[in-house]
């Protein structure tokens, strides 16, 4: 009888420790005690900001710096890269980039925070990003996953790269249309945002530059697209304190690109200024020659490789020359030289007197000059109009004009060519050929 | 209760026996084996009772009847010691009298009858087992003469149980693969459990813990970094069961895939309290093979490769400018030149001393030791040296009628000062063997106090080491302080074993493992790595808890049927936590603490994980021949994903003794025994922690793969980010499911045995982080269980016993495993790069379909048969490619496949293919064991280690072509031609055009090829050129044991026998490694991937004395 009771205290203890349910669950057992489960709408725009300065001050500009021939490269692998030798691995993630950590995965999910709270300030902001995002995307890969990105969609489409374009116009639209409603409710970041503060003005004449900036890419297949894009440059960015930049600092992994790359990771010697970009500022007696370069003209100057060189991405000067150029395009060379003149008192520069194809030549010469560093912006422009129409670094061979998607994403992707195939590793199929020169005769040799 | 206790105590008296003889009776005796060998360790005593003794070396034993039970009845008393057949006889207990009974016991090879620890608080008698244990005792333990690591101590001891050894450091790392890997990533290691507590057995590097650490890369250079199994005191060890394959491993489930250790430490007997004190002294010498040169001076070759980076500019710091490599003039006869390697080296000691105290009557025994290990390593300077400090404390109290109490506490203070090693520019040898002949290291210090490395000889300030010193100066290395580690450890645990019915046993177990670890990693100022001195200081606790209950019932019918029914849980909690911070920058010279740093940073990690687990399990015994047993564990692992939270593991097995058809079953005759068995059995492999549930980041940076990087929060604005890798909450254990057949055979009256068991293992639900599209998910990869593998192999064991008479006994044994592994998906891909090693390009750890886990894949010549078609320097037609196999096929004479292609020029040529260069599993290993024990005295014994094959990197080679202090260098001055005298081992073949050209004429020749550009060097050249075979037979243990146990000894003492012995271990090595050692891995058991060797420190051979004193 004893031995029963010991049995039945057994079973109620060996119920009791069996009981206990939630032995596998709760506490540190189902949330990771190292990583964060949750973020504010806030701290996912500072994630996606760090993301986008990457996107534009990174591997991205640099490579196509050295395509755009303002920087040469010096050794190794930007030696290669200069003279377009160069694979699937050399954007190094930045296409994936658009979607993962920091990319539109984290934007989207800052939307719908900010769209649950009503915040349409922030839902403004947040679709700027993600206009800057996918916009630069299709400036630098061409067709892209867009409208069944983050869908779950194995093997997502590309969308075509005019129709990224388009997309990216509406987010705009819609960005510049939040950020002016005065809900009670709107919260934009402020000391979240070290660029612009929360001032919604600012976003919004920074949406009318992105809009002028991508109406410009389209405009090969578009003429209308200069009328665009100068109706959105007047609504720009109006002054130097609009610029957006990198607001980066002297702490360790939070310095300027240029500057980490060449002292931290080492890479000194790889990045060198391209002396056909030097000889063109000495020719023109142009003062950024030595604010852009060192006194021998051989690398970065001081003052850009400081390592909180807040470094200019969009700007005042870009949205004045988009202005000059889509002035003239219209025919309105007027306007087209004050505001050409109007850039050029910027950075202390005499007025110029010019028309006709010759002021359409200093506008792009001064817009080349103007958006040195400015992500790949310059590139963006040379592919366009080819001036100057500086030889390629190898002779027969044409500027790249595409880079070549993530290999992981192709490799996981069926809908993506191989790397040289197709509509990657060259222009856009959509891409006429380009035979617009600055006048010296010769054909385009970009893209 | 406290009288019992009491005279436990006082039996350690010599005169307590006496003090009993008034009234009780004593029996004493002898035991021997059948043929005459006293049997010391055996226990004697009266069944059903804990009332007996231990016999002493001699086998005499001798205890007193207490007089309440000695009252004139008779008593059955049993001689039982393990290898022999217990027996029994009955003897009358006369109150007063002594009882003289011998015991002469017949050998017992299989150790049928011996009760086997099966795991999980379980057990059961081994001629039972349908699955393969194997058992190591301490006598073998003892006998390795490797006092540091008990894992070392398994090496050659079972069949397919492949340990290796980081190196010969004090403290260095030790790793075991039991049948293989049954993983594609991880490191492999088996569970260990320590009576009957799971305990942490991790390795991981400071370089791992630092936030600047975390890459695989990382834990080649650093330190030698101890696995935690190698705080447990191997003197204080009885048994090791090994369970090897998935049938015998089932009942610990999701963390079994690899086999189970399962420790058994000592305690407590019934009889008079021994005393055991032993003292073991390890004389360790470092093996060094030398191949270096020693004729040619600093500097390049005219005409040369330019050696552009050689120098540090014309500083007066450079003074004199040699360059880097010692490709100069041959030096002028008498020249003083430097063994860079020997003079490294010393004779290192270790100390081992052990105090053992045990005792126990009927109702309580208790085990209690001291232990302490001071190691004093091989490497010059003082920074070299682990010590192990350990006590443990068991005992045993029965209460009442039926429960039975029991504790064991262990404590393990174990602390260790290092030098850095391996793939690191302030590494020992790195630096050492790049030194040019003429140079000498041992000034390594200037007028100035500066380090003197040779490419920076005269440096004039701290601050020009920025610059270029490149290496460090071994001897710098070896005065540096700055690495350490403090650890402090108890394992503890409390039993109850109760017995409510004389059916059915309840076990309970709960035991505790709690370390706190604390490491130092520093470079002082003007190192190579970090000339402004860093430190790194990192701190890691690890908790584990587990309780084990079991109600075990057993029952008959009849005599021929009876079984054994068991259920249990299982709780399980495992916290572990470390912190880290990083300081860069020194401001003063000294201390190496943070706080003397220009900057910091800190890192801080921790996870606790959680396993539910019920398990059941039957044993069937049908006419005491054939045994059927089944189980089934059902795993809930908090890792788990939350949608496959429980997991079921089968097993089962079945053993037939078809011996006992055969006379009767006495195990005499030709064929004296022979049992069959089959077993089945499933194990798991847990996820990764944290790895099924999906979480934001806070440390994802921003920037391209050169270097540049942004964090997520600048400026002090907080950034969040998703984590790239997304949580899988479907993600399921790694399931492993294992066939294995073998039999026992006895022979020649038992004189002979064999057990040959062959397996067959699957590992399905491989987890492996595959990359995920980012377009369509927002992620960059995911953990999904999608890999698959396979592991057969076959298990042989022979033992004879030729001669056993009293005065000659003699016994040998020779052991073979062999395992072949088979990846056959790796998720769609064909190549999972593990990232361990120097990248793809070089040489690299990879799982590759059809070929075993692990491997290392690189750059290769091109080869003729392999379909290449690439261009051919030297053949017309410039950068058109060329078809290879043709143009081997144009060989006059014809070629072989895979010939090694000679271009025109006579010299191979690269094949821009990544190719798998080598499997680092042996073909097969065999260990040869022979004991030979004379006039019951004197016994020497001895092990052979056999490994064949085991391909190693040996990019310490290919590293020192370029450098030119390699022996091989030696010949510059000589023509070298493939195919006739250069490398024609590695290529005995060659074809294509270059066949009969000597490709390498001049000194010029040599160093264009084998240069830092050149293609027959380390740097850029095919790294196949320096694959070796890391085959080898190693005459592992050789030890002479003298016993004396004369009754003047224990007149002069007071101790009753005296054991004294002289062994070796590693004594004499025969490969045809190039290197230090074919054992030796960089990252130690941090990698999957072995036979990696860039600089790695050698391995130790040592000479031992040890003596015990018993009592």
């Amino acid at each position: 009888m004893i031995k029963l009771r010991y049995l039945v205290t057994l079973a109620a203890v060996l119920m009791a420790t069996s009981c206990k349910s939630d032995f596998l669950t709760g506490g540190d057992l189902s949330t990771d005690p190292n990583r964060p489960s949750a973020a504010t709408a806030n701290q996912l725009f500072a994630g996606a900001e760090g993301a986008i300065w990457a996107l534009l001050g990174s591997d991205p500009a640099r490579v196509t710096g050295m395509w755009a021939r303002q920087f040469a490269g010096g050794q190794n692998q930007y030696q290669s890269i200069y003279n377009y030798v160069y694979d699937e691995g050399i954007q190094s993630g930045f296409n994936a980039g658009l979607y993962a950590a920091g990319g539109l995965v984290d934007i989207v999910h800052a939307q719908q925070i900010a769209k649950g709270e009503e915040n349409f300030a922030l839902l403004g902001i947040l679709q700027v990003q993600e206009a800057i995002t996918m916009g630069t995307g299709a400036d630098l890969f061409g067709n892209l996953v867009y409208s069944q990105a983050l869908s779950g969609t194995p093997n997502p489409t590309l969308d075509d790269q005019l129709v990224v374009y388009d997309s990216v116009q509406k987010v705009l639209s819609a960005a510049v249309a939040n950020m002016a409603t005065t809900d009670a409710t709107n919260s934009p970041p402020t000391a979240a945002d070290l660029v612009y503060f929360g001032d919604t003005n600012l976003w919004t004449a920074l949406a009318h530059t992105l809009k002028a900036r991508f109406y410009m890419h389209t405009a090969e297949q578009r003429p209308g697209a200069y009328a665009q894009a100068l109706a959105e440059a007047q609504l720009g960015i109006d002054s130097d304190g609009g610029n957006f930049v990198g607001a980066f600092t002297s702490n360790a992994a939070e310095q300027n690109f240029y500057f980490q790359f060449e002292v931290p990771a080492g890479r000194a010697g790889y990045l060198i200024a391209d002396p056909q970009f030097v000889a063109l500022l000495a020719g023109r007696n142009d003062p950024r020659r030595t604010e852009y370069f060192n006194a021998a003209g051989t690398r970065l100057s001081g003052a850009r490789l400081a390592p909180d060189f807040q470094q200019p991405f969009v700007t005042y000067d870009e949205n004045t020359l988009i202005w000059a150029e889509a002035a003239y395009r219209t025919g309105d060379q007027v306007t087209a030289l004050a505001k050409l003149n109007e850039e050029r008192a910027n950075h202390g520069l005499a007025a110029e007197v010019v028309a006709g194809q010759a002021l359409l030549n200093e506008i792009l010469i001064e817009k080349y000059i103007a958006n040195f560093q400015l992500g790949h912006e310059a590139w963006n422009d040379f592919k366009r109009v080819c001036t100057p129409n500086f030889a390629p670094t190898q002779a027969g061979q044409k500027m790249p004009a595409r880079m070549y998607y993530d290999p992981n994403e192709r490799l996981t992707n069926t809908n993506i060519p191989p790397a040289g195939q197709g509509f990657n590793g060259s222009r856009n199929p959509d891409d006429p050929p380009n035979i617009v020169s600055d006048g010296t005769g010769q054909p385009c040799q970009a893209g | 209760m406290r009288k019992l206790l009491l005279s436990a105590i006082t039996a350690s008296a010599l005169t307590a026996s006496a003090a009993f003889a008034q009234s009780g009776t004593t029996v004493t005796g002898r035991v021997t084996s059948d043929a005459g060998v006293p049997l010391g360790g055996a226990t004697v005593f009266i069944a059903g009772t804990n009332i007996g003794a231990q016999t002493n070396d001699d086998g005499s034993y001798t205890f007193v009847v207490p007089a309440a039970r000695a009252t004139g009845g008779s008593s059955t008393i049993t001689a039982r010691v393990i290898g022999y057949t217990a027996r029994s006889v009955s003897i009358t207990l006369t109150p007063g009298a002594t009882v003289n009974q011998s015991f002469s016991l017949p050998i017992n090879p299989f150790r049928l009858g011996e009760v086997v620890v099966t795991g999980a608080g379980m057990s059961t008698t081994r001629e039972k087992l349908g699955v393969t244990i194997n058992s190591v005792d301490s006598a073998l333990i003892r006998r390795a003469a490797e006092p540091q690591n008990l894992i070392s101590a398994l090496a050659g001891k079972a069949p397919n149980v492949v340990v290796r050894t980081q190196s010969g450091e004090p403290g260095a790392g030790a790793s075991v693969l039991i049948r293989g890997a049954a993983s594609l990533t991880g490191t492999n290691q088996p569970l260990f459990v320590v009576d009957g507590q799971p305990i942490d057995n991790q390795t991981v590097s400071t370089a791992f813990l630092a936030v600047n650490g975390g890459s695989l890369g990382d834990r080649q250079g650093g330190t030698a970094t101890p696995n935690r199994a190698a705080d447990i005191n191997p003197s204080d060890i009885e048994a090791i069961e090994i369970l090897k394959g998935s049938a015998a491993s089932a009942i610990y489930g999701a963390r079994a895939a690899n086999g189970v250790v399962l420790i058994t430490t000592k305690r407590g007997h019934v009889g008079p309290t021994r005393v055991s004190l032993s003292s073991t002294v390890n004389f360790d010498n470092a093996r060094l093979v030398d191949f270096l040169q020693h004729d040619y001076a600093q500097g390049t070759v005219a005409g040369g490769v330019p050696d552009a980076v050689a120098t540090c500019g014309d500083t007066p710091d450079c003074a004199p400018r040699g360059g880097r490599t010692s490709w100069g003039a041959r030096l002028p006869a008498g020249t003083p030149t430097y063994d860079h390697m020997h003079e490294l080296f010393r004779t290192g000691t270790t100390a081992d001393n052990n105090l053992q105290v045990s005792g126990g009557n009927e109702r309580t025994s208790f085990y209690s030791s001291v232990g302490l290990t001071n190691q004093i390593g091989v490497v010059e300077g003082p920074n070299n040296k682990y010590n192990r400090a350990s006590f443990r404390l068991k005992g045993t109290q029965e209460v009442g009628s039926n429960i039975t109490l029991s504790g064991n506490f262990n404590y393990v203070d174990a602390r260790g000062n290092f030098v850095q090693h391996g793939n690191d520019v302030s590494g020992l040898l790195l630096g050492a063997l790049r030194t040019p002949p003429a140079f000498n290291n041992l000034n390594f210090l200037t007028e100035r106090g500066l380090q003197r490395p040779y490419r920076f000889p005269n440096p004039t300030s701290v601050e020009a080491f920025g610059c270029c010193a490149y290496y460090d100066n071994p001897f710098f290395v070896v005065n540096s302080p700055g690495n350490r580690s403090e650890l402090g450890r108890t394992i503890s645990n409390f039993n109850v074993d109760w017995r409510p019915l004389p059916w059915l046993t309840v076990k309970e177990t709960l035991g505790g493992d709690y370390y706190s670890d604390s490491r130092l990693q520093a470079l002082p100022l003007t190192s190579a790595n970090d000339a402004a001195g860093s430190v790194i200081r990192a701190e890691q606790t690890n908790l584990v808890i587990d309780h084990n209950l079991i109600a075990s019932a057993t029952g008959s019918r009849g005599q021929n049927l009876n079984g054994t029914f068991t259920i249990g849980q299982n709780l399980n909690s495992r916290r572990y936590r470390s912190l880290s911070g990083q300081g860069e920058g020194l401001i003063a010279p000294v201390p190496l603490a943070i706080e003397n740093t220009v900057s910091q940073t800190g890192l801080e990690f921790k996870s606790l994980r959680h396993i539910e687990s019920y398990f059941g399990q039957g044993e069937l015994n049908l006419y005491n021949q054939l045994y059927l047993s089944a189980g089934v564990r059902n795993d809930g692992f908090s890792t788990f994903g939350a949608s496959q939270r429980r997991h079921n593991f089968y097993k089962a097995s079945a053993a037939w003794t078809l011996s006992s058809l055969l006379h009767g079953g006495d195990q005499t005759g030709l064929l004296s025994f022979a049992k069959l068995r089959a077993a089945y059995g499933e194990t798991g492999r847990e996820p990764d922690v944290y790895a099924a549930l999906n979480a934001l980041s806070t440390i994802v940076q921003f920037g391209s793969g050169y270097g540049d990087a942004l964090k997520s929060s600048v400026g002090g604005v907080p950034g969040i980010t998703s984590s790239t890798r997304v949580g899988n909450p479907a993600l399921r254990p790694e399931l492993q499911r294992e066939f294995e057949f073998g039999g026992d055979f006895g022979f020649l009256n038992q004189k002979i045995d064999l057990s040959i068991v062959g397996y067959n293992k699957r590992s399905n639900d491989v987890i492996l982080p595959i990359t995920v599209n980012a377009g369509s998910t927002g992620f960059l990869s995911a953990f999904r269980n999608t890999g698959a593998l396979t592991n057969k192999g076959l298990e042989v064991a022979l033992n004879a016993r030729p001669f056993t008479s009293q005065n000659l006994a003699w016994e040998v044994g020779v052991q073979y495993g062999r395992n072949r592994g088979n990846v056959t998906d790796l998720g769609g891909a064909e190549i999972f790069d593990l990232q361990e090693g120097f990248g793809a390009s070089s040489a690299e750890g990879a799982d590759v379909l059809g070929y075993a886990p692990g491997v290392i894949i690189g750059t290769a010549f091109v080869h003729c048969g392999r379909a290449i078609q690439i261009p051919v320097p030297g053949i017309a037609g410039g950068l058109v490619a060329q078809d290879i196999d043709a143009l081997c096929a144009a060989t006059p004479g014809g070629f072989k496949n895979g010939a090694l292609f000679l271009a025109p020029d006579g010299l191979p040529i690269t094949d821009p293919q990544v190719r798998v260069l080598g499997d680092p599993h042996p073909r097969y290993t065999m260990s040869y064991t022979s004991s030979l024990k004379i006039m019951n005295r004197v016994t020497l014994s001895g092990l052979l280690d056999v490994r064949k094959g085991g391909d190693v990197y040996n990019g310490t080679r290919g590293a020192l072509y370029v450098f030119g202090t390699h022996v091989d260098t030696d010949r510059r001055s000589t023509q070298g031609q493939y195919g006739v005298n250069y490398d024609t081992k590695k290529y005995p073949d060659v074809a294509g055009p270059g066949k009969g050209v000597v490709g390498l004429q001049t000194p010029e020749d040599w160093e264009r090829w084998m240069s830092i550009v050149g293609t027959g060097g380390g740097f850029s050249g095919p790294s196949e050129q320096f694959m070796e075979d890391g085959g080898f037979v190693k005459l592992r243990e050789l030890s002479l044991t003298l016993n004396l146990d004369q009754p003047v000894l224990k007149r002069l003492t007071g101790f009753s026998s005296l054991d004294l012995r002289l062994s070796g271990r590693n004594l004499k090595t025969w490969t045809n490694y190039r290197g230090v050692d074919p054992e030796v891995n960089n990252a130690g058991s941090e990698y999957l991937t072995q036979g990696l060797d860039w600089f790695a420190n050698p391995q130790t051979r040592s000479f031992v004395i040890s003596f015990s004193l018993n009592r």
